[in-house]
């Protein structure tokens, strides 16, 4: 009973954390994705260039922990003038994080799409334009809908990793918190279950509309 | 009841297909050795042969869905060498003269049948939605399926899909069709329905290429018979002629196996 008239307490600061997570993850989501599609394009692109860079982007997105390019961004570039807010390096590691990651589920997506719908396609005479963006595009987003909502998922998680630049979120309110008094296990359950919270249900979510898509196949 | 383009569409010359001297391999892998076809405008000629044959394809280098590495195409008025490059005009304009009809159906999932037939109206001939919603809702009630207008691929059976996939292939007014083994993927009295709107079809004058292991349509509805085997034409002619005596014995293996099914 004591631990819930505690957390009662904690609350209202860690419902501020918790709002500033769930603001970092929105702008990673809502920056990463689109910019995680042009990686998908980049990559299967004949460019040589754009193929390069875009392979470049996507695997040290995905291969480095995001931790550590979030201290790139924060530690690393102000050595070459460029210097960042806190919160504004983390939205850009995590932007970064969340498009290499989207890329490859949506470039899986895209593969997806059967080869008999491009012949289709062409066979009718529709432009190569068209062939993309409403045939394949369509029906392979909707393929890698459940995936792009699993990352999102991780990628609110990730949040967490701000904590390392003092950015006020949900981890580092805790930790403020706990350090006052010491009592470490109470509020970082407290945080477990903030974050919980938020990505049970998503998970639930997520968990439907891939039966539902797997029903529609 | 006609599945034709509309009256004006006579105007236009009906044009055949020419194929010379067609080659295609896969790396060390032949697939097509030297085959020409001729196919008069208002015919229906039935591809038949065993599996691996090359009559897919042919088929398929008949709009240039394969490329074939040699020979010379010349469709509804087209002509296309394919060793040499293509330009992407002449390739939609020959595509736009040449409907086809998969195997898979291969219908867009995302679409309902009427979008299906209705887009690629809109974007290949520019017609606008009304017009071209008129001109599906129209082909669709003669495939029979008014009622699945409204409705996604997924919510139909397999011969109702072909029958919108042949639909689809219709609206942009073809002046010849292909059809790849489009009853194979069906059970029979399914196929039946997507074989009697082909009869129609060719009843109207339609000019068709068709792939088929249905050998009573075969014989029945086409004009030429072509046999393919180990990648090239074996026999051709009038289909009972052959069916009833084949001049080769590959032939007569053939159409054994397939007739005592």
């Amino acid at each position: 009973m004591s631990w819930l008239t505690a957390w009662a307490g904690y609350l209202p600061q860690m419902m501020s954390g918790l709002g500033v997570s769930l603001m970092i993850a929105a702008v990673s989501i809502v920056a990463g994705y689109p910019l995680g599609l042009v990686l998908s394009l980049m990559v299967r692109a004949k460019n040589l260039a754009a193929r390069t860079l875009g392979l470049a982007l996507v695997e040290v997105g995905r291969g480095a922990p995001a931790l550590v390019i979030l201290y790139l961004f924060y530690y690393g570039l102000p050595k070459f003038g460029i210097a960042f807010e806190s919160i504004t390096a983390a939205c850009l590691a995590l932007i970064w994080n969340a498009a290499a990651y989207s890329s490859e589920i949506i470039r899986a997506g895209i593969q997806s799409v059967p080869r008999g719908q491009l012949e289709a396609s062409n066979a009718l005479g529709l432009s190569q334009r068209d062939t993309f963006f409403r045939i394949t595009m369509p029906q392979g987003m909707r393929s890698a809908i459940p995936g792009l909502m699993g990352v999102a998922i991780q990628m609110f998680q990730g949040t967490s990793l701000a904590y390392g630049i003092a950015v006020p979120e949900l981890m580092k309110t805790a930790y403020n918190i706990g350090s006052q008094d010491f009592n470490y296990l109470q509020i970082f359950t407290l945080a477990g279950l903030c974050y919980a919270v938020i990505s049970m249900p998503a998970t639930w979510i997520t968990v439907f509309f891939e039966k539902r898509m797997a029903r529609h196949a | 009841m006609t599945l034709s383009p509309p009256a004006d569409s006579k105007l236009v010359p009906r044009l055949g297909i020419k194929l010379d001297n067609i080659s295609k391999r896969y790396g060390d892998h032949v697939v097509l050795d030297d085959v020409s076809l001729h196919v008069e405008p208002g015919t229906v000629t039935a591809l038949i042969g065993p599996s691996g044959a090359g009559k897919s394809t042919f088929l398929r280098c008949i709009n240039l869905l394969e490329r074939p590495d040699a020979g010379t195409i010349r469709v509804a008025g087209h002509t296309i060498e394919p060793g040499k490059a293509v330009n992407g005009r002449d390739l939609a304009a020959l595509r736009s003269t040449v409907g086809m009809v998969f195997q898979s159906f291969n219908l867009f999932p995302h679409m309902t049948a009427l979008k299906n037939v209705s887009f690629p109206q809109q974007r290949v001939l520019g017609r606008s939605k009304e017009e071209a919603d008129a001109r599906s809702m129209q082909l669709l009630e003669r495939v029979g399926l008014k009622e699945k207008a409204g409705q996604h691929p997924g919510r139909c059976s397999g011969g109702q899909q072909q029958r919108i996939a042949i639909a689809r292939a219709l609206a942009l007014d073809p002046s010849i069709m292909l059809f790849d083994e489009p009853t194979s993927a069906l059970d029979p009295e399914v196929g039946l329905e997507v074989l009697s709107v082909m009869r129609e079809l060719a009843a109207d004058g339609m000019t068709m290429v068709v792939v088929t292991h249905e050998m009573q349509f075969a014989r029945d509805v086409s004009d030429t018979l072509v046999v393919m085997a180990d990648c090239k034409i074996i026999e051709q002619g009038d289909p009972k002629a052959i069916m009833s005596d084949p001049a080769e014995a590959r032939t007569r293996r053939f159409l054994r196996a397939v007739l005592e099914r």
